[in-house]
């Protein structure tokens, strides 16, 4: 069980611990909660004895005042805390740990306690020490855990780390609060184990067959053997029946570059679930379906300004572009929007997704300019949501309005040959993808 | 566990008899079990306020507000105060005072006890404290009862000062 941290005197507060470093740190110290409450049971029965001229209401403040004359007065100024998480990098709801160490506190009670920030919540109690006491003798080292678990995405405080001091009488309390490192917390990643994959595909080695004969592993077809082809891959049998060498033929493997577009520009829908919500968990499950078939992606967050990040390849380039779609708007990129991007950001023959619920007039357009430049487009549209407004006539008539108006929207996209499929943030994206993802998608210039 | 049935004791034993008591005695014992009730739902609570939310729900937030409520205030202390000024309400009677005060030292182990999650293995050094307390304890409601000095005013309070004057003496003896 935690003891709730509401005395009234004033916290101690020191800059953030180093990772590692043990930081000292200055104690406040004040009377405890139980002090106080022998305090009142002491005055209140010496007040009334005296009102009252009654000696036997001085009887309840003897033992009170015999325990507060334990007060102590060698009591630490400060302690050595270290504070380290576990993970400074995690996915939404999974847990990371707080290791501290505290030394210097002598044979005080330490009780660790996380105050947690937005988003985060404090571990199960006595699964690692959350709420704990390091009672482990003087100066003891002892490093207790404190879980905490990250509820939603987002680079983000974990909060203030809340250390109390207690004497062994429990009458007074030293206390300091260290505020904790921040983590990134990135999106909980989609199911997503397909891929949309181009009829033409850039000239570079990958894993993706393609249409044109090649070196790849996958078979092909058969032609006529000509005079410097591998005798090893002569088709005997096709050979006997036609009566001359055949040779088998293969497709050449390429690799595929995919940009995926996250709009961040609304955020409306269920708390948790928000259309902001599923555009970078849908994205992070592209990013990472792509990544690993070993395809070149890039990324590019859309919010009141574009940053991007240049299609690339690995682990590294995941985490890239996890950090991008933390990123705070306007950390990098181009400040002139999406239509301005480099070369480099949207290279010729991409396959661009875009995750959005296309509420935004200037992606939309941006989209339209896309497509008019000859690039393929696939948008995942994530709207889930109905604007609210009342139950009224008007009101049913202005969202059957806001409806058309959507509906519009979604058709002149597809009229130039923009597919858009639908998902809900709750089934796998396999299934919403499935149309394209069960042949090559035509890239049409 | 122990402080539900504790704050209850306190506060019947110090209205009984509940017709015993001057003017005022209702109002007093209102206040100490309201007290009483609030301390114990806090430490069955515990110290987990919800975090505000923009989207909680009138439940919720009733919920939130009734926890910050719990915590804010010092619900123990209410009792202690509402019970001596019932058994003061009452007329003299030292031997009830006494075992009054007892009952109310024992409330206040058992919420410290309950909040700090310790076991009642650590009060074991406090033990010989708590024993001469309560030797003090006794001589107060023995001076009490022995008949005064004289029928003046002034007898009641030199017993007063005499009993206050020993407890200040004990606890600045205290080798601690």
């Amino acid at each position: 069980m935690t003891t709730a941290m509401t005395t009234g005197h004033t916290e101690a507060r020191a800059a953030v611990v180093t990772p590692g470093q043990p930081h000292p740190v200055e104690l406040s110290w004040g009377p405890s909660r139980h002090a106080r409450r022998l305090v009142t049971l002491a005055l209140a029965g010496l007040a009334i004895a005296v009102l009252t001229r009654r000696a036997e209401f001085a009887a309840p403040a003897a033992p009170a005042l015999l325990l507060l004359a334990a007060w102590r007065q060698d009591r630490p100024r400060s302690i050595l805390v270290s504070a380290t998480l576990t993970a400074r990098r995690m996915i939404e709801g999974e847990y990371a740990a707080v290791r501290v160490t505290v030394s210097g506190y002598g044979d005080l009670a330490v009780e660790l306690r996380i105050d947690p920030a937005r988003a985060i919540t404090p571990g199960p109690a006595g699964a690692a020490g959350q709420g704990g006491r390091q009672d482990d003798g003087p100066d003891g080292d002892g490093r207790p855990d404190l879980p905490f678990l990250a509820n939603h995405w987002g680079r983000r405080q974990v909060g203030v780390l809340q250390i109390t001091l207690q004497d062994r009488w429990g009458i007074s309390e030293g206390r300091a609060a260290v505020p904790l490192p921040r983590i990134d917390c990135y999106p909980l990643p989609a199911h997503q184990r397909s891929r949309v994959v181009l009829s033409r595909l850039p000239s570079r080695l990958g894993e993706h067959a393609a249409r044109v004969p090649g070196d790849g592993s996958e078979f092909a077809g058969v032609r006529g053997f000509i005079p410097g082809d591998r005798q090893r891959r002569i088709n005997w049998p096709a050979t006997t029946r036609r009566g001359s060498l055949q040779l088998n033929t293969f497709a050449a493997e390429r690799v595929q570059n995919v940009v995926v577009l996250a709009d961040g520009t609304a955020d409306v829908g269920s708390p948790g679930a928000t259309t902001s919500d599923l555009v970078h968990r849908g994205a992070a499950a592209t990013v990472r379906a792509y990544l690993a078939a070993r395809d070149r992606v890039g990324f590019i967050a859309y919010r009141s300004q574009a940053s991007w990040i240049t299609p690339g390849t690995g682990q590294r380039q995941f985490h890239r572009i996890m950090d991008a779609m933390l990123a705070e708007p306007g950390n990098s990129g181009d400040r002139s929007g999406i239509s301005r991007l480099p070369r480099a950001a949207l290279p010729p023959g991409a396959l661009i997704i875009v995750f959005s619920p296309l509420l935004d007039g200037r992606l939309v357009e941006t989209l339209r300019d896309l497509r008019g430049r000859g690039f393929t487009l696939l948008i995942v549209d994530v709207l889930n949501a109905d604007p609210g407004g009342g139950q009224d006539r008007f009101a049913e008539l202005a969202r059957r309005i806001w409806r058309m108006e959507q509906d519009a929207i979604r058709f002149s996209l597809r009229e130039l040959g923009i597919p858009i499929v639908h998902w809900d943030g709750e089934q796998s994206l396999d299934e919403p993808l499935a149309p394209y993802t069960r042949r090559v998608m035509v890239s049409h210039r | 566990m122990a402080a539900g049935p504790l704050a209850a004791a306190c506060v019947a034993w110090s209205a009984s008899p509940l017709a015993g008591g001057g003017s005022g005695t209702r109002p007093a014992l209102i206040v100490g079990i309201s007290c009483a009730a609030a301390a114990v739902a806090r430490l069955a609570a515990g110290d987990r306020v919800p975090e505000a939310d923009v989207f909680e729900k009138l439940m919720g937030r009733t919920r939130r507000l009734l926890l910050e409520a719990l915590q804010a205030g010092p619900w123990a202390g209410g009792l202690v105060i509402a019970a001596l000024a019932l058994e003061a309400l009452h007329h003299s009677r030292p031997w009830h005072t006494g075992l009054l005060a007892v009952a109310l030292i024992a409330f206040l182990f058992a919420v410290y006890l309950a909040e700090s999650g310790a076991r009642p293995a650590t009060l074991r050094p406090q033990l010989p404290v708590l024993a001469a307390g309560l030797g003090l304890l006794v001589l107060c409601c023995g001076a009490a009862l022995l008949p005064a000095a004289g029928t003046g005013a002034a007898s009641g309070w030199l017993r007063v000062f005499a009993a206050v004057a020993a407890v200040v003496a004990g606890a600045l003896a205290l080798p601690v």
